[in-house]
């Protein structure tokens, strides 16, 4: 039996902007196992990126529980969060979020770092991501001088520095051309079953959907008809 | 390990520039007043400082040396049999007139002191000794003073107080506080210039102590004894001449507030230029942080970020400094940089740059996390 990654139980996010309370996530509860790939869909504003905040532990839940390879994320207090998306949790943004001083190897480097891994070691694990991402003779280049393809590349390499048990991608196709958004989500697909890494894609590209082991549909915070919608 | 602060300072050549500029800008601000400031006040105490005393006695209140009244000269005799005291001299400042070659007068500082013992007398000597000014109404003057009363050369006559002295000697780096330059006479003779002075009265009196007694002891042992008079150890009067010139007339508060404004112009630069920095790279303090960076490492970048900011500066600042200093000993005044102003500025740089970047440490640990989503 698969183990799981990550658990979601009775999820909630309430913001209050001026005297108004926005529920933004609402009762939510579902878990992805390892090495499966959750596409999360939804209109705008539907408290996708929100959910995906909660679980990547940059965002505290107003209430419920996220449990990350056994650990309850929400027990523990902010300065213990670092460490949990440090040791088990990868991101892959929409805009990439590259460092435009560095190059594609020392963004990568970044993220060694941060594991304390450094000097020599840290370089060649870098030069390695990047060269299971196809980007072997982009290395040296900026972000400046790369495709947006090469950027998110880049992105999935910085993500998979630490070995992550859980990859969070928001967005992740969506300032990318269809056959780039193809080759970008494919190759999460193969790291999710190579690493055991579980995959969770924030997205509107309903291409997604085909490439991915479940659909969440999220609306006005909720999942849709309170289940989670199989693929197929 | 990759620096981030330094590829993001060298990435931003211009803002890194303005930063530079504003950084050297305070440096030399600093140090060019920290070093005016040094150099008039060497000036103001030089010949107490080059004086071979240990006790000086003045006249009551006198506020500095330059402003020395004249008092009875028979206090010597007491001086001289307080126990303690090796010997005692009489010494002269007054206040004279000296005719130009080219026409006019200039006021000068004429200094009296015993040829014989040389106390209180020219050092630097390039030509002639301190002691040749016994032979007669001669004089040595400091080639500084060429800037005032023209060119003069060994065995020129020149009219002091209207009566004629002869150069015999010429130093070197020895200005006065007040920029009239110092006449060295023998006592005898600048007593004959001064004849405002009476006859039986001195301005000061010089007193050399036995090294195996304290000096403070053998001050107190004075004040006791003479009255009408002040007694200071040569380090006291030394500090009370600075600190009226620095206090007393407000030039030293002068000079602080433009350094302090140095200091303060440099915390608003590099606090605005590392501000706008850190705004502008916000978003990748946001994937640090959700990468795993803790505050700490925030931190480290901004303050890497400050130092390195700072430590260019100085030492663009520094070397700045020193043409300043070439520059400025051409009018005739003196900029004094010691090691330990040079190691003091060089904290305060760090200081000035680290405290600017408080701002930004803010505004980066406050960061919103979802920062990172935005597109």
């Amino acid at each position: 039996m698969e183990e799981n990654n990550i658990e979601v139980k009775r999820l909630k996010k309430i913001y209050h902007e001026a005297s108004v309370e926005v529920m933004a996530v609402d009762d939510v509860s579902f878990d992805v196992k390892s090495s499966e790939v959750v596409a999360v869909m939804g209109p705008s504003g539907s408290g996708k990126t929100t959910l995906l905040s909660i679980m990547g532990c940059i965002l505290r839940p107003t209430s419920g529980e996220v449990i990350i390879k056994g650990i309850k994320t929400h027990e523990l207090d902010e300065r213990s969060l670092p460490e949990i998306r440090n040791k088990y949790i990868g991101f892959i943004f929409q805009a990439f979020n590259l460092f435009p001083a560095l190059t594609a190897l020392e963004n990568v480097e970044v993220s060694l770092n941060l594991k304390g891994i450094k000097g020599k070691k840290a370089k060649e694990e870098a030069r390695q991501l990047l060269e299971r991402v196809g980007l072997k003779d982009r290395v040296d280049f900026l972000p400046m001088d790369l495709s947006g393809g090469q950027k998110q590349r880049v992105s999935i390499a910085r993500a998979l520095a630490n070995k992550p048990s859980i990859i969070l991608a928001d967005e992740p196709t969506g300032n990318l051309d269809s056959k780039t958004g193809h080759s970008v989500i494919e190759l999460l697909r193969d790291l999710s079953i190579k690493e055991k890494s579980s995959v969770v894609i924030v997205t509107h590209d309903s291409r997604i959907m085909d490439m991915s082991d479940r659909v969440l549909y999220l609306e006005d915070g909720r999942l849709k008809n309170g289940v989670n919608a199989k693929k197929g | 390990m990759v620096s981030i602060a330094r590829k993001n300072l060298f990435h931003d050549k211009i803002r890194f520039i303005i930063t530079l500029i504003g950084v050297t800008f305070s440096v030399v601000l600093i140090f060019a007043q920290v070093g005016i400031y040094l150099g008039f006040m060497q000036n103001a105490s030089v010949i107490i400082d080059n004086t071979d005393a240990d006790i000086w006695i003045t006249s009551k209140n006198t506020p500095n040396f330059d402003w020395a009244q004249a008092f009875p000269e028979t206090k010597i005799n007491l001086a001289r049999e307080t126990k303690g005291v090796l010997h005692a001299e009489k010494f002269i400042l007054a206040w004279g007139v000296m005719k130009r070659k080219e026409g006019g007068t200039e006021q000068v500082e004429i200094i009296g002191y015993n040829p014989n013992s040389g106390m209180g007398g020219p050092w630097n000597m390039m030509e002639g000794k301190a002691s040749d000014v016994k032979g007669g109404k001669h004089i040595i003057m400091d080639e500084s003073a060429e800037k005032k009363i023209g060119n003069f050369y060994i065995g020129d006559e020149r009219e002091v107080m209207n009566q004629k002295v002869k150069v015999i000697g010429r130093t070197t780096g020895i200005k006065s506080f007040t920029t009239a330059p110092f006449i060295f006479t023998s006592y005898d003779t600048a007593k004959s210039l001064a004849s405002y002075i009476a006859q039986d009265n001195t301005v000061f009196i010089l007193v050399k102590t036995d090294p195996a007694e304290d000096v403070h002891e053998i001050v107190q042992r004075l004040k006791e004894r003479l009255k009408g008079v002040d007694v200071y150890t040569s380090r006291q009067f030394s500090n009370r001449t600075r600190w009226y010139w620095t206090v007393e007339t407000g030039m030293g508060m002068g000079f602080l507030m433009t350094a302090f404004m140095g200091f303060a112009i440099g915390i608003v630069i590099v606090g605005q230029t590392i501000y706008t920095s850190t705004i502008e790279h916000l978003r990748e303090y946001g994937t640090l942080k959700a990468i795993g960076a803790n505050n700490l490492f925030i931190y480290k970048i901004i303050f890497e970020q400050a130092i390195v900011n700072a430590v260019i500066g100085y030492i663009a600042g520094f070397v700045i400094t020193q043409f300043l200093i070439k520059g400025y000993e051409k009018t005739g005044l003196a900029m004094i940089i010691p090691n330990y102003l040079i190691v003091t500025v060089f904290f305060l740089t760090i200081l000035m740059c680290v405290f600017a970047s408080f701002i930004s440490i803010r505004k980066a640990t406050k960061i919103d996390p979802a920062i990172v989503f935005k597109v």
